[in-house]
């Protein structure tokens, strides 16, 4: 690393940017917009034009790619009352109701400049506009837009209207900042590159960090970077190979990239500090399904590891092929305690996704969405965490249904009853959630929609649909459930210890006055212990789950996409049952995402991981990764990493989708509890993302203290 | 034959290439004063309060010690095959001192490398010669540990006699098995300047390694309801 690199990392950890920021009150602005009726689209244009005109240019000493935030809040471009009363006339929103949790297509923008797709807008506006006026005769018969009738495509023309000022706002900015930068010494111009398109890897990386910029402050959030030693790699190679950059100048101005991402972020939180979805995703193949791994990617995980912040969150594409090397230079980072790479296996992942209806091309060219959730880059408007069901509380919802039941017509009740039931529960609440979501909207944003695929040639802002648009419905607290089933099979229908009725009464009540039950559930058998009496109900739980919303379709066109995450419903849905059969109290947390039950006994990571690995995870490829906790002692001995590069590379061989690991020791996550202040460089993985244990709120900082540590 | 085990670990970094299981054998004839694992000395099954590490829940008392034909020992770790072999791992008994078990280990052996697993041991060396002579050529690579060197100190600290192990030592290295002499260090014990300078001596021509002390060494004694020897050792030692 670089003096000035290291200089910039410190100076930027320590939060040096912010005495650049200033508050700026958008209420006028919200204000005006709800009086004067400004259109959805309208409004996403002028919060642009507004935020990047209070936006002023700033400069950290030593910086050579520029753009930072210098306003601290994004305008809200809709009141509560206006969105609840479009809730209340049916139309359902995923999350704020902006795009968000998606990656645009940067590299054809990088590549072609903003100036193409200005000219692409003001070409298509003029063929709308003529066709409104009558003119410009229909090409084909086919083409049934041409032949609408007078009046024609006010929406096409609306959308190409305000992109080309969100555009122009963008580039203003950029222009405001060559302006003030000129004086600085050795300052790169950013505009020209930005407008025309970049012609070397710097100037690639710093159309990069724009454009990225410029969709916060669209009001997306949770965007990813996606491929980017794909995209940014025709610029390092030339680069390279011609000689004007050398591989430590490569490496240097990747750090620079990638301290950049840390440099707004804590203006970005998500459910939780940390949680802002800045994913990147290395390796897998090509579009035409050659290898990717390359030079870049290689530099990537080098810089990253010099760099040991939180972002950019970086992932990586294997398969059965990958070499062992591979897998170590991830593993070395894993050493690192960053929480990442998260793993995800393209032979399980690229047929997934082709079955869900994706084209080979594009799911070869699958990315993730800020967690886990495969998406592609540019053409997917998937909302691929709109919702999830709660394993464990359809399966105490199940049990209380067959308690009353039972109550009420006396009969033997078989352990089949109790699968019936539970499986008739989840589906239940599937389609509970796919009638939720009948009608979803989502918020437009025309400068996003221009940096994506086909948008201006469709004259259709990305938020009206995309190629691809799909919701995702995660399954949470797999491990719980299973424990749970296991439980109950062994302690109410083979050692019958208790009734099914008493057993919910006991759940109420937290095992009061049968401390032999709570021991029994405790060692009933647990999923994480290659133990097929758990791993067959997890089998069977996957199976279903992965066909459970078949034949079901969004009015947008999707389908809906289950998977194995948990984003922060591990702690929500964990709330919303009392204790549960496999022993775990009330109040006590689920296990994030694919992962076994805190604190029980498991053999080890190996019998994690084939535990994990039996169900067919190409059904639930909407993500969530196996996490597993190691002790970081583990890295001590020299051949550490590749002990754990192995531990990957066979959860990759069993056609595991995707996992991570967390280096973590309980002693210092305690310690760091009591003295913040001694670990502010301390990093952990929460659920989908890496993000410092200090800036977590206790209830998730707990839960991490009670994974299952895997001691070697 | 049946063994005594008290725990059966999976990837365990510390005890040789590749992913590894260890097999830790109950019982050993030493009383070393930094045993950090003092339910692997007593050869009789005990009681011992888990830990509840981190957990709310408090900590049930569980049994150490289950007993196993070398056919289920085999079977069970015969299940981590597939990655052992990806990974050039294996298996590794420890304890405890597994060769205090010399007979079922030799029953066992068999049937592990029958299916191309690389097998280690860690051993004391604390054995009768003749069930080091029958167990030592079995195994692939031993770990063998070298703790005091002088009698009286070795009796002091382990209440052995050295000489056993010294004369276990002299066929190891004529024996042609891949070994690696340990030596845990010891604050206090053997760490001086001048201990490890006769460590070093002692293993000329050898592989040796000197293992850190673990600061944790005494904290299953009172789960056990014992003390830990070196409580109470002036500072120096902890
Ligand atoms: S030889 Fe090993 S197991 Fe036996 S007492 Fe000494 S340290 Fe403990």
């Amino acid at each position: 690393m670089t003096e000035r690199i290291k200089s910039l990392l410190e100076r930027t950890f320590d939060k040096e940017q912010a005495k650049f920021r200033r508050d700026v009150d958008w209420k006028p602005l919200l204000e005006r917009f709800v009086a004067e009726g400004v259109s959805d689209m309208a409004r996403a244009r002028i919060g642009l034009e507004e935020m990047l005109k209070a936006e002023t240019p700033a400069f950290m000493d030593g910086e050579r790619l520029v753009f930072l935030r210098t306003v601290k809040q994004i305008p809200d471009l809709h009141t509560e009352e206006e969105m609840d009363a479009r809730r209340a006339a049916g139309t359902a929103f995923g999350e704020k109701g902006v795009v968000f949790n998606m990656t645009a297509d940067f590299g054809p923008a990088i590549r072609d400049g903003l100036e193409t797709r200005l000219l692409e807008i003001d070409a298509r506006l003029a063929e709308l506009k003529s066709r409104q006026d009558g003119g410009f005769p229909a090409q084909d018969g086919s083409d049934r837009e041409s032949r609408r009738p007078a009046g024609g495509d006010a929406e096409g023309i609306e959308f190409l209207e305000n992109a080309m000022l969100s555009v122009k706002a963008v580039i203003d900015l950029a222009e405001r900042y060559d302006a003030a930068g000129a004086a600085r010494p050795s300052y790169q111009a950013v505009a020209p590159a930005l407008r025309k398109g970049a012609r070397n890897f710097h100037e690639a990386l710093q159309t990069l960090r724009i454009l990225h910029y410029a969709m916060w402050c669209e009001g997306e959030y949770h965007c990813g970077l996606g491929r980017i030693d794909q995209y940014l790699h025709p610029y390092y190679k030339a680069d390279v190979e011609s000689g004007r950059l050398s591989e430590d100048g490569a490496l240097e101005e990747l750090e620079e990239f990638f301290i950049a991402c840390n440099r707004d972020s804590d203006l970005y939180i998500g459910i939780q500090q940390g949680d802002n979805g800045q994913s990147v995703m290395l390796g897998g193949v090509t579009r035409d399904g050659k290898p990717a791994f390359n030079d870049l990617s290689r530099l990537c995980l080098k810089a990253c590891g010099e760099l040991k912040l939180v972002d950019p969150k970086i992932n990586l594409r294997v398969d059965k092929s990958t070499p062992l090397e591979i897998y170590e230079l991830g593993t070395e980072l894993t050493a690192k305690g960053l929480g990442f790479p998260q793993y995800a296996n393209d032979d399980v992942v690229i047929p997934a996704l082709q079955r869900w209806g994706y084209e080979l091309e594009d799911a070869r060219d699958y990315s993730v969405a800020a967690c886990w959730e495969f998406l592609i880059p540019g053409c997917g408007m998937d909302i691929n965490n709109i919702d999830a069901v709660s394993f464990v509380g359809a399966l105490d919802r199940a049990l209380r249904n067959l308690a009353q039941r039972r109550r009420d017509a006396e009969g033997g009740l078989r352990y089949e009853d109790v699968e019936k039931e539970f499986f008739a529960e989840i589906q239940r609440r599937a389609d509970a959630l796919v009638e939720k979501y009948a009608h979803v909207e989502i918020l437009p944003g025309p400068f996003v929609s221009v940096i994506s695929t086909d948008c201006i040639k469709k004259a259709r802002d990305i938020s009206k649909g995309a190629k691809y648009n799909n919701f995702g419905i995660h399954g949470t607290g797999i491990a719980v459930a299973v424990d749970s089933l296991a439980s109950v099979r062994e302690l109410v229908f083979e050692k019958k210890l208790v009734t099914l009725e008493e057993l919910v009464k006991l759940l109420d009540t937290d095992f009061a006055g049968r401390p032999d039950v709570l021991a029994a559930a405790k060692s009933a058998p647990k999923m994480g212990n290659a133990d097929a009496r758990a791993d067959d109900l997890a089998k069977w739980i996957i199976g279903f789950w992965g066909h459970a919303f078949d034949g079901k379709r969004n009015d947008r066109g999707g389908i809906f996409r289950p998977g194995t995450g948990s984003a922060m419903y591990y702690i929500w849905h964990a709330r919303e049952v009392p204790a549960s059969p496999d022993g775990r109290l009330k109040g006590e947390p689920l296990s994030a995402n694919w992962a076994p039950s805190l604190d029980v006994p498991v053999k080890g990571p190996v019998s994690v991981v084939r535990s994990f690995t039996e169900p067919d995870l190409g059904l639930v490829c909407n993500g969530g990764p196996l996490t597993i906790e190691i002790h970081d002692s583990a890295f001590a001995m020299a051949d550490g990493v590749e002990k754990v590069a192995h531990l990957v590379k066979f959860f990759i061989e069993r056609g595991g989708h995707q996992m991570q690991i967390n280096t973590i020791n309980r002693e210092t996550l305690k310690d760091a509890q009591k003295h913040p202040e001694r670990h502010r460089h301390l990093i952990v993985r929460v659920w989908g993302w890496s993000g410092y244990f200090v800036e977590l709120d206790k209830e998730y900082q707990d839960q991490i203290i009670k994974r299952v540590e895997l001691k070697g | 034959m049946k063994g005594r085990i008290f725990e059966i670990r999976e990837f365990t970094l510390h005890d040789g290439p590749g992913v590894r299981t260890t097999v830790f054998m109950k019982g050993c004839p030493l009383r070393c004063a930094w045993c950090h694992n003092p339910e692997g000395q007593s050869f009789e099954t005990e009681t011992m309060r888990s830990a509840a590490p981190g957990g709310s829940a408090p900590g049930a008392d569980r049994t150490v010690g289950r007993d196993w034909t070398p056919e289920d020992l085999a079977s069970e770790l015969l299940k981590n095959a597939d990655i052992m072999a990806q990974s050039g791992g294996g298996v590794t008994f420890s304890g405890g001192e597994p060769l205090a078990q010399c007979g079922f280990i030799l029953e066992t052996l068999p049937l592990l490398k029958a299916k191309g697993v690389d097998v280690a041991v860690e051993t004391s060396g604390y054995v009768p010669l003749e069930s080091y002579r029958a167990a030592i050529p079995q195994f692939d690579f031993v770990y063998q540990d070298v703790k005091l060197l002088d009698a009286a100190e070795f009796r002091r600290w382990t209440c052995g006699d050295v000489s056993v192990v010294l004369d276990n030592i002299a066929y190891l290295r004529e024996s042609g098995v891949r070994f690696v002499f340990r030596v845990p260090l010891v604050p206090g014990v053997n760490d001086s300047p001048s201990d490890r300078a006769a460590f070093v001596e002692f293993a000329r021509g050898c592989r040796m390694e000197f293992l850190p002390y673990n600061p944790a060494a005494g904290a299953k004694y009172p789960l056990l309801g014992r003390k830990f020897p070196l409580d109470g050792i002036p500072d120096a030692i902890r």
